[in-house]
């Protein structure tokens, strides 16, 4: 999901690089102000970690094969801010070395993995956790919150590309959606499969977490929160709120009017192009969404009650 | 002849509560070389982390541990540190920058050195360990006994007193031993190694403490220890080959 | 293997390898900037970029089998994407453009990352004012990038030479416990590294 050069247009690349920094800025405080001096080398190692553990193939089927991103897993392992850091290192590393992801669209990439996916997925997890105790809910927790993150930062992804004028929302929305529902089972399996094994190995790694996930000052949360929130604000929103035609009707019918001119940002959402079954694939890719995110839901209770065995589990 | 190094009554416990060292004891003179052998769990990498005041985690307590004179404690931490190198059993553990010339800095970096100081120091570290030119390799394209010797230039480079080295020829080749093995001969410090090679031991140190189950065992002239059969194997050792047609060191 | 990580050609000598690092990285920045910015640039404009590109990399002496070979392996992501810009009125225009500008970009940074020891343009990031906490990670995240895929590598064979994995699903389960283990170890590898700096009297 790494977006190449050349895709987003100014306004787009300003905006989310903008997020971005202010996102790792934000973690960076967190860190320094949370962090033990004897985990500080743990950051640089979790990053390589995290671009080692990438490059591991998990066959699907033919010559596809499954690849860990890993947004969730290392803020599972180290926390919000934390996986902000490791993961925004391992974006730069990847364009700088490798190109892979361009440079202008190090913002977004950073946005859509390392807040959108990192934060918003360990926001995911902990809300999980607090309903599901022990080594189950954290494996339970993990895996849906990696499935959610994964289709959630494909969704910003595809609000970017469409704000850029670079791909309608209409075809970017289902292909990037419907894509990454499939994908994000494969993150959500690999993350519990990780999860697992490190809990079996040495589970004070995991423990540990615990008392430090609750010390995140509010201060911290709040910003998090916004970053997030403005970006949903500015690439999924205007497009999320455009699609629902029947609901325009209605809006005119009670006198209110559209409601894509509340959204200044918006320069032209393609709407009235209609492609023949296109514009129902958005409707029909957001209730696959719905459904599946009960149905990974309950897959991912099960998954975790099948790969922890019921006496290890507190 | 005052002692360099002196450990009185060392103990130590790892987390799980195991009990890593038993009350260890002994002194070390200016500009010996001392081997420290014993089987493998005996703590000898334990007691050497102790040295430069890695372990233990939180310095506090009675002073078992005193470095030329001087108690190890947070006070003298710095001082003990910049008189003490000590080399690491995994070099890609201890060289952790980028290049070969950011690596050999970092020690004279920390000690408040200038920019042409700490140039200067390299240069004529990694000289001296045989790497003139290699500063900006990058250390993934080492081999494994230049590794060693960048991290050994990397200690160099802070002018210790005291080199400690925690099995210095263990994954190298022959030619690298020899090579370290000579180059270890020509530093002028004191030395203390811990190492499974008895032949370095032989040829490098003419005192020799042997370390089982966190106690010392045995200490005592290299040769006469180490031509002692039985108290060779009761401790998980033997007696090397170089032996059975020399003597004296 | 998605990436060719040895950085084997970093550190030839040319013109364009004695060029100080920042100055690259912002002639980089200000090569990609245009392309994706210019909205007026025509088929010259692209054509006359693409030419400077070509010139800067034969300068370089880099293989110019190797710099293509990097460049295809990227394309099909490139590629990929954009066919998704075809669906829309001009998206024919859209498209060509959008694979252009991204090829010409991927292009600079192939040149760029060929021709640059990731060493110095971390000294250059570190003189661009950014953070101490991310130059320290990202020089520890490069140093021991190689260490860890060649641990996961080994790991991997030894537990696909050991496991008689049922199908898939087992194989996935034998690949986690390798992520796992590597986590693990990566974990301690990073203790360890505390108490090397420390040791030289890391402040």
């Amino acid at each position: 999901m790494h977006i190449p050069d050349g895709f987003l247009d100014a306004k787009t690349a300003v905006a989310t690089g903008a997020l971005a920094a202010g996102g790792v800025g934000v973690a960076l405080r967190q860190v320094r102000r949370q962090l033990p001096r004897r985990k500080i080398p743990l950051l640089g190692l979790a990053a390589a970690f995290v671009f080692a553990a990438q490059m591991l193939n998990f066959p699907v089927a033919g010559g596809t094969s499954g690849h860990l991103i890993g947004g969730v897993l290392t803020a599972v392992l180290l926390g919000p801010g934390a996986a902000v850091i490791v993961l925004a290192s391992v974006l730069i590393v990847q364009c700088l070395l490798f190109a892979d992801g361009g440079l202008t669209a190090l913002g977004a990439n950073i946005f859509n993995m390392g807040l959108i996916g990192g934060v918003g997925g360990y926001a995911i997890y902990r809300a999980v956790r607090k309903a599901f105790a022990g080594t189950r809910g954290v494996v339970m927790a993990a895996a849906f919150a990696a499935w959610c993150s994964t289709v959630a930062a494909s969704i910003v992804c595809a609000g970017e590309l469409a704000l850029s004028g670079t791909v309608a929302w209409r075809v970017a929305f289902p292909a990037m959606a419907n894509v990454h529902m499939l994908v994000g089972i494969g993150e959500a399996l690999i993350t519990a499969l990780v999860v697992v094994a490190v809990a079996r190995a040495r589970p004070e790694l995991l423990d540990g977490r615990a008392g430090e996930d609750a010390a995140l000052g509010y201060g911290t949360v709040f910003v998090f929160g916004l970053l997030i929130s403005c970006g949903l604000a500015l690439f999924v929103a205007p497009f999320a709120c455009s699609w629902p035609d029947g609901l325009d009707r209605v809006a005119q019918r009670l006198g209110f009017e559209s409601r894509a001119a509340s959204a200044p940002l918006v320069h032209s959402p393609i709407r009235d192009y209609q492609l023949p079954g296109v514009s129902s694939a958005a409707v029909a890719t957001a209730l696959a969404g719905l459904i599946g995110t009960v149905v990974v839901f309950a897959l991912a209770f099960l998954l975790a009650r099948w790969l922890v065995p019921k006496t290890s589990s507190d | 002849m005052s002692a360099v190094v002196e450990v009185k009554d060392l103990r130590y416990r790892y987390h799980d509560g195991a009990e890593a060292l038993r009350g260890v004891s002994f002194a070390i003179a200016e500009n010996e070389c001392v081997g420290l052998i014993g089987p493998n769990g005996a703590g000898k990498s334990t007691l050497l982390l102790h040295l430069n005041g890695i372990l233990p985690e939180q310095l506090e307590g009675a002073p078992t541990l005193s470095v030329f004179g001087e108690p190890v404690n947070r006070a003298t931490l710095d001082r003990v540190r910049s008189a003490v190198g000590l080399l690491f059993q995994d070099a890609d553990d201890q060289l952790f920058c980028p290049t070969v010339f950011d690596d050999v800095a970092f020690g004279p970096q920390q000690f408040g050195l200038n920019e042409s100081a700490v140039a200067a120091k390299v240069r004529a570290a990694l000289a001296q360990v045989g790497l003139d030119g290699f500063e900006k390799r990058s250390p993934h394209h080492l081999s494994r006994g230049e590794k060693r010797r960048v991290c050994l230039a990397g200690l160099l480079a802070c002018d210790p007193r005291v080199l400690v080295l925690d099995e210095p020829t263990s994954d190298l080749d022959p030619r690298g031993k020899r090579e370290l093995k000579a180059l270890l001969r020509q530093i002028a410090a004191t030395k203390i190694i811990a190492t499974h090679d008895l032949e370095l031991v032989v040829e490098l140190c003419s005192r020799v403490l042997v370390l089982d189950r966190g106690v010392i065992v045995a200490e005592g002239p290299t040769v006469s220890i180490l031509s002692n059969e039985r108290l060779m194997l009761d401790h998980g050792l033997e007696r090397p080959h170089i032996l059975q047609h020399r003597h004296p060191h | 293997m998605r990436h060719d990580f040895l950085d084997r050609y970093g550190r030839l000598d040319s013109p364009v390898h004695r060029l100080p690092a920042g100055l690259k990285l912002v002639i980089a920045l200000v090569i990609i900037l245009t392309v994706v910015l210019l909205t007026g640039l025509t088929v010259w404009g692209f054509a006359a970029l693409a030419g400077l590109l070509a010139v800067v990399a034969l300068a370089s002496r880099v293989p110019l089998g190797f710099l293509a070979r990097r460049l295809l392996l990227l394309e099909p992501f490139v590629v990929g994407v954009a066919v998704l810009a075809l669906l829309q009125p001009d998206g024919d225009r859209i498209f060509l453009l959008i694979v252009t500008k991204s090829t010409l970009c991927l292009f600079t940074m192939v040149l760029l990352s060929n021709t640059t020891p990731f060493a110095e343009l971390l000294v250059a990031l570190r003189r661009a004012r950014l953070p101490a906490l991310l130059i320290t990670t990202l020089a520890l995240m490069y140093r021991y990038l190689f260490v860890l895929v060649d641990e996961a590598e080994r790991m991997r064979r030894a537990r696909a030479c050991r496991t008689f994995a049922k199908g898939r699903f087992g194989l996935w389960k034998v690949l986690g416990t390798v992520v796992g283990q590597l986590f693990v170890r990566s974990a301690e590898r990073a203790e360890r590294i505390y108490a090397a700096m420390c040791a030289r009297g890391w402040k």
